[in-house]
């Protein structure tokens, strides 16, 4: 026999020997393998960092603890992380590699809706359980797919309560003016503020898409004008909200109501856009202000507060929440079944209600979240301050944004 | 008036982009290389700008002659040191060395800078000028003047100075000029150094306008290639007229088909230029 042959089927041997040890033996010494395609560099690594730093927190406090209660065993986590340049083409490729080369028990999903579709299929293909902590849009959970959990709730838990708020404080509001990036989430979410907003009898005077990337708004904020909006929403992301409301102020546009997600909840846009942030209303899935109690590794939402501020020296955003709360659920489906067979897990998500410091987690048939309400907030004294939900509230809306 | 507005909107966003892209043509133009890092040199330009605004007080528009001595500097001793060195390579040799290079910068701006997008928030604001059914905003409205000063500059620099005749000679008949006496290293490094200098300026000038972040230099780097496209490689009226152009073609293109179509416009007639006037609106051989 051929020499390399033979140390071929040796390590064959091998392989097979290993696989047939018992699996408990094995896992015992080795980390829970979690993969996390995430946008590191490119136009969305202002959000990727942000998620990496959550994932990072609920992993060293996890492992701070001595790890996942697996049975009788605790296992560390170790999350396996690959930069997808802000290419959605290249998030799916490395959520392919972090399966079948990585060999990952689980998967967190990458940044934003249309990403989170994408690699879904990946995940269905190989039935990895997959967390999305920033997939909103109910079009990426459409496809009857078992193993894809959103932690945050649909589009339309921001744009109700939202419209809601405006007839009730302010009912002379009503010519609506709506500028949507042209992308799967902001524009879905566009859309949603449009029905809400029809629902309720206002007059949507101006809808439109701007493409990725725009860097220059001046006629469509012309148009705008023209129309003499009392209440303009901008959908898109902060690098766009800061771009929009610079140019708005240019023009001289003033306007009751000003609306733009996502961005002012982030301490990038205030600091950017300086005193044009004030009384711009946003609404995100999180904030520092919100009081649950979870038990998670991290215990409430002040303590997840102080512990993150401990290690990053500022406070969280609703982005860095969403990272650390794919976590802690993970974790609490693993710990209920006691293992890290992917079907038991995926049954314990699917079935599971999960306390945590981020929210009540629970997911519906289709597999986003439904168990909470996110708050509403608007820019006062350069800070985020709630409006809604009222036991959270922590100021009266304030109008005029000049 | 909604149209008169549009209109004005679309020459004052023009002449930012002919200041943007002057630099990119030039180099380009005369040296034959696809300035891949023009985009992240407006950034850095940008970058300077933001913090002498931030931490010195130094009004960016005041800032624009230092931005562009920086970015001079650094274009000079990028072109003398490394890129002359394979200046008798193709130009896939060149472009692939200011990919590499543009690369690095990148990544090195969000080191240093963060991924974070910043704006130089003026104080007080400088509002605008409100001519009753128009408005002109005036931060726009200066750095529009201001980068149609720095143009003209340029094209005298290249008219009227000994330097500049060395550069448009050297852009004609390399050789011949090296016989005339001309040091064409030289002349190669102060051409780059230029285009630099002129991305440095425009960078300082657009901090002002836009939200800026290491990362927002691949949508500056796309305007000026279409912009030297538009209005014809080698000439200085020609980036002046493609600036303007495209500037007036994605405001009235918002208006018409919305700001989802606004720069598709902008594409479908650089395929038609290409197709029928491949030299450009105004191109010519030669950098006048």
């Amino acid at each position: 026999m051929h020499p390399t042959r033979r140390t071929g089927l040796k390590q064959f041997l091998s392989v097979v020997l290993l696989a047939a040890l018992p699996a408990s033996a094995a896992l015992a010494q080795n980390p829970i393998l979690i993969g996390a395609p995430l946008p590191l560099t490119g136009p969305l690594s202002p959000e990727g960092t942000k998620l990496q730093r959550g994932y990072d927190l609920w992993a060293e406090e996890v492992n701070k603890a001595g790890g996942v209660q697996v049975g009788k065993n605790k296992m560390p986590v170790k999350i396996v992380y690959y930069d997808y340049q802000s290419n959605t083409s290249r998030a799916v490729q490395l959520a392919e590699k972090l399966v079948t080369d990585d060999k990952v028990h689980f998967m967190f999903s990458p940044f934003g809706s249309g990403a989170t579709k994408a690699a879904s299929a990946v995940s269905e293909r190989y039935g990895v359980p997959t967390l999305a902590p920033t997939a909103s849009s109910v079009e990426v959970f459409d496809q009857g797919y078992k193993n894809l959990f959103g932690t945050m709730t649909p589009n339309d838990t921001l744009t109700e309560p939202m419209s809601d708020l405006v007839r009730a404080t302010a009912p002379d509001v009503k010519r609506i003016a709506i500028l949507a990036r042209n992308d799967l989430y902001p524009l879905a979410l566009g859309n949603e503020f449009e029905k809400s907003a029809k629902k309720r009898g206002f007059q949507v005077v101006y809808f439109e898409k701007y493409a990725i990337g725009t860097l220059d708004h001046a006629s469509a904020i012309t148009q705008i004008r023209a129309t003499k909006p009392d209440w303009i929403i901008v959908t898109g992301y902060i690098n766009d909200m800061i771009l929009v409301r610079k140019q708005m102020a240019d023009q001289g546009v003033k306007v009751p109501i000003m609306t733009m997600i996502t961005g002012p909840s982030y301490r990038e846009f205030i600091d950017a856009s300086g005193p044009l942030a004030t009384n711009v209303t946003t609404a995100s899935w999180w904030h520092p202000a919100v009081r649950y109690t979870g038990n998670d590794v991290f215990k409430s939402s002040e303590n997840f507060t102080r512990v993150f501020r401990a290690k990053y020296k500022e406070d969280p955003d609703y982005t860095n929440a969403s990272g650390a709360v794919v976590g802690v659920v993970l974790q609490q489906a693993i710990e209920s079944v006691a293992t890290l067979d992917r079907d038991k897990v995926r049954a314990a998500l699917a079935s599971g209600k999960f306390q945590t410091f981020f929210a009540p987690i629970a997911f519906s048939p289709q597999g986003y979240a439904t168990s909470y309400q996110p708050p509403i907030f608007q820019v006062q004294g350069g800070k985020p301050v709630v409006l809604f939900p009222k036991a959270i509230k922590q100021a009266e809306f304030a109008f005029g944004v000049n | 008036m909604l149209y008169l507005q549009i209109l004005i909107n679309g020459l004052l966003l023009g002449g930012l982009y002919s200041c943007i892209a002057v630099g990119f043509s030039l180099v380009w133009g005369v040296l034959n290389i696809i300035n891949i890092l023009h985009g992240s040199l407006i950034i850095l330009g940008a970058y300077a700008a933001f913090f002498a605004y931030t931490e010195l007080g130094i009004h960016p528009f005041a800032f624009v002659p230092l931005a562009g001595l920086l970015l001079f500097t650094i274009g000079y001793l990028l072109q003398a040191g490394l890129i002359n060195r394979v200046m008798g390579a193709p130009v896939l040799i060149t472009l692939t060395l200011t990919f590499g290079l543009n690369l690095m910068l990148e990544n090195a701006m969000i080191l240093a800078f963060k991924a974070d997008y910043r704006t130089v928030i003026l104080n007080p604001p400088l509002g605008m000028l409100d001519l009753g059914p128009v408005v002109l905003v005036k931060d726009r409205l200066y750095a529009m003047v201001l980068a149609l000063v720095l143009v003209l500059l340029l094209y005298v620099l290249l008219r009227a100075t000994r330097i500049g005749r060395a550069i448009v000679a050297v852009r004609m008949d390399r050789d011949a000029a090296a016989l005339m006496g001309v040091n064409v290293p030289r002349i190669y490094a102060v051409t780059f150094g230029l285009g630099a200098c002129l991305a440095g300026a425009a960078g300082s000038l657009i901090s002002v306008i836009f939200p800026i972040s290491p990362l927002s230099s691949i949508g500056f780097l796309g305007k000026a290639f279409v912009i030297c496209i538009l209005g014809g490689l080698g000439s200085v009226p020609g980036v002046m007229v493609g600036g303007l152009v495209l500037g007036v073609l994605e405001s009235f293109g918002t208006l018409w088909l919305g700001p989802d179509y606004s720069t598709t416009i902008a594409f479908v007639l650089l395929l038609a230029l290409l197709l029928f006037r491949p030299t450009g609106l105004m191109g010519k051989r030669g950098f006048e």
